[in-house]
């Protein structure tokens, strides 16, 4: 069995010592006169704290030991709950080792094994040298190849190039072979997919992180109001004095300084995420690095992707590029960052969609549209909001300002017919030979592509809404991750006879492609 | 087509009642402090919620189907928003068969199916009798079984 490297649990028993001694100086000032202790155990509380923390974490250290033994990855953890876990090689999904500031310093990688079944990642090895990280990953990555020649494997590798000889290709491998690097980022491309791809996060991002730069806000607040000509003082008596025209033109000129300040942040969040991305193809296997400050790296194996999705905001298909992710049963809950996945952040449309046709074969795909009744639908859907919100302008204006303008919010009601129009032109279902795919979205376009072989359970949803006007929703449930961006393929408001013939042609062509690709396998 | 027991109208708005009485009782300790409600107000609104649970639930039982087709278990369910759901046999990952305390109370028992999907992972089949349920896992089981094609993610 291995340890961790040993300068990582230096590092644990340093921190622990810390970690002691802080603890200890609080109970020391707060809970010795509280609980009536002598003078003299303040002071003894700081080292006896450290001491115990930090023989804590040596003994957390010395227990953790890590191994793979032939096909399964052992790992004994734990001082007082002792735990030890064995998992096979067949069923490890991705491998992902993601390096901090001070592991890149001391050349040390986060490595962690994901599985599909479990809430959480299956086994952290925190932190193992650079050196050990590849070899653990190299050992994986070989597992997966060594299976695809064994006829009775059940993994779900493809069946192609399985007639080498195991210890050849394995040979082959430790010469690294075969690695053919498919994307990387220049600076340029970096920025502009930085501009493009808004965060919805960043404004919110802002907020919160406001009243830690109080000074330099006050500061532009004061800039602000001495340019629409008031009395630079931050009051709320100095906007009594302001009439309503630059009251509205302090408003619009603040609202755009934030704005720009989260696009700036947006922008920087995005670069320290995606600096130097390279993606690169290892024999059967995705694996890409990316990252600023934190570099992160993972492998995909291409046998167990389980969706592919294709993603693409206005901008970006304004200008005819995409992003791609790919999905594997790995990743469960949803804490992961949002790069998770992504095999390419940003790149033209067509080279996205070779790549994607490369991982899972499929042609052009011919979507169709939901019946015109649909649109009908999202139309009276639209306009039920303006008129909600139309309405909750009049109270509002009624009650506390009594502006009288409030009849300006009717104009919502010119935009229900485009935007009913636009969502329902964005929304389709297409049947390829192997795949199935859906998409969705005007401002994000989701193109969702999932191979009939990897359909879980199909669900034929009807609201109350859709029944009236005899559509349904077609989910097919596959068994990637379940975050905003994972999940399942949902063809939308279908006419209904359509969605139980696709529930019927879903199924049937489930088990004729698994039994197809078994015949494959076993060829 | 196969529906549920019909004791299972009775299990479903008793389970309402209870949840609705922990909704009422927080309502009043809440009120206690704030505003006061006549007690009457109180009551009223644990029956109508109850009602309306067992309005539910009768609308539920008569929509419940459920049918062990060649290669799927299909099943029929949803007052508001009606769902057909397939779940194709290689995709079951394995089968419970689980009895509440309140279930027992009314001899009653469901079966938890399990996939590897991520919305719906696992689909229960409520109000079974208990021999049914028994009957129905290890049919599901044997399908699963003989079903292997490959790998089930």
């Amino acid at each position: 069995m291995r340890r961790l490297n040993p300068l990582s649990g230096a590092l644990r028993v340093g921190r622990g010592l810390l970690q002691g001694a802080f603890f200890g100086v609080i109970a020391g000032t707060t809970l010795a006169g509280f609980l009536g202790l002598p003078p003299a155990a303040a002071p003894l509380l700081v080292p006896a704290l450290a001491l115990v923390l930090g023989g804590f974490a040596l003994a957390r250290y010395y227990r953790f030991t890590y191994e793979i033994e032939g096909d399964t990855l052992r790992v004994e953890s734990g001082v007082i709950a002792r735990q030890s876990r064995e998992i096979p090689l067949g069923r490890i999904q991705n491998v992902d080792s993601r390096q901090g500031v001070v592991n890149r310093v001391l050349g040390l990688s986060v490595v962690a094994f994901e599985t599909a079944g479990g809430a959480t990642t299956e086994a952290t090895l925190d932190a193992v040298a650079e050196s050990e990280a590849d070899r653990l990953r190299r050992l994986v990555q070989r597992h997966g190849e060594f299976e695809e020649t064994e006829p009775a494997g059940e993994a779900d590798a493809d069946g192609a190039g399985a007639s080498a000889d195991p210890t050849a290709r394995a040979d082959e491998r430790s010469g690294r072979v075969d690695s053919e690097e498919l994307f990387n980022f220049t600076t340029r491309d970096l920025l502009t997919y930085a501009v493009v791809s808004v965060r919805p996060a960043a404004p919110a991002l802002l907020l919160v992180g406001l009243p830690l730069g109080i000074d330099a806000l006050l500061t532009v607040i004061r800039f602000n109001l001495g340019l629409v000509g008031a009395r630079p003082t931050v009051s709320l008596s100095v906007l009594d004095a302001l009439g309503p025209p630059r009251l509205v033109a302090l408003v619009v000129f603040t609202a755009l300084q934030f704005l720009l300040a989260a696009l700036v942040l947006s922008i920087v969040l995005t670069v320290i995420e995606y600096y130097d991305f390279r993606l690169v193809r290892e024999g059967d296997d995705l694996r890409y690095e990316r990252g600023l400050l934190r570099r992160y790296s993972g492998t995909i194996p291409l046998s167990k992707v389980q969706t592919v999705s294709i993603r693409e905001n206005a901008l970006m298909r304004r200008f005819g590029f995409a992003t791609l992710a790919v999905e594997t049963a790995g990743y469960s809950g949803g804490n992961r960052e949002s790069g998770q996945g992504v095999a390419i952040p940003m790149a033209p449309r067509p080279v996205v969609y070779d790549l994607a046709a490369d991982i899972e074969s499929f042609g052009d795909l011919d979507f169709e549209r939901a019946p015109t009744r649909a649109r009908r639908r999202y139309a009276a859907r639209f306009a039920i909001v303006a008129g909600v919100v139309t309405a909750v302008g009049y109270a509002v204006d009624t009650f506390l300002f009594g502006s009288g303008y409030w009849w300006l919010l009717l104009s919502l009601f010119l935009v229900v017919p485009p935007a009913a129009h636009l969502r329902w032109r964005h929304r389709g279902i297409a049947l390829d030979d192997d795949v199935l795919a859906t998409r969705t979205g005007f401002w994000r376009q989701t193109t969702r592509i999932v191979p009939y072989y990897r359909v879980q359970t199909v669900f034929v949803g009807r609201s109350p809404f859709q029944r009236r006007r005899d559509l349904a929703t077609v989910t097919a449930d596959t068994a990637s991750t379940s975050t905003i961006v994972g999940g399942s393929a949902r063809a939308y408001d279908v006419d209904d006879e359509r969605a139980t013939q696709l529930r019927e042609i879903l199924r049937e062509r489930l088990y004729s492609d698994l039994l197809a690709r078994k015949h494959d396998r076993d060829a | 087509m196969e529906s549920l027991h019909p004791r299972v109208r009775l299990l479903w708005t008793g389970r309402t009642a209870l949840s609705s009485l922990v909704l009422v009782g927080l309502v009043v300790v809440a009120d206690r402090f704030v505003l006061s409600l006549p007690v009457e107000l109180a009551v009223a609104g644990w029956v109508i919620l109850t009602a309306l649970g067992a309005v539910h639930a009768v609308f539920a039982h008569r929509i419940w189907r459920f049918e062990l087709q060649d290669d799927a278990l299909f099943l029929v369910r949803g007052v508001v928003t009606r769902t057909d759901t397939s779940v194709p046999y290689v995709r079951v990952q394995h089968v419970d068969t689980t009895r509440g305390p309140v279930e027992r109370t009314a001899g009653l028992a469901s079966v938890v199916i399990y996939t590897a999907g991520s919305r719906g992972a696992d689909i229960t089949i409520p109000g079974l009798r208990p021999e049914r349920a028994t009957e129905l896992r290890e049919r599901l089981r044997d399908l699963a079984g003989e079903s292997e094609a490959t790998d089930a993610v």
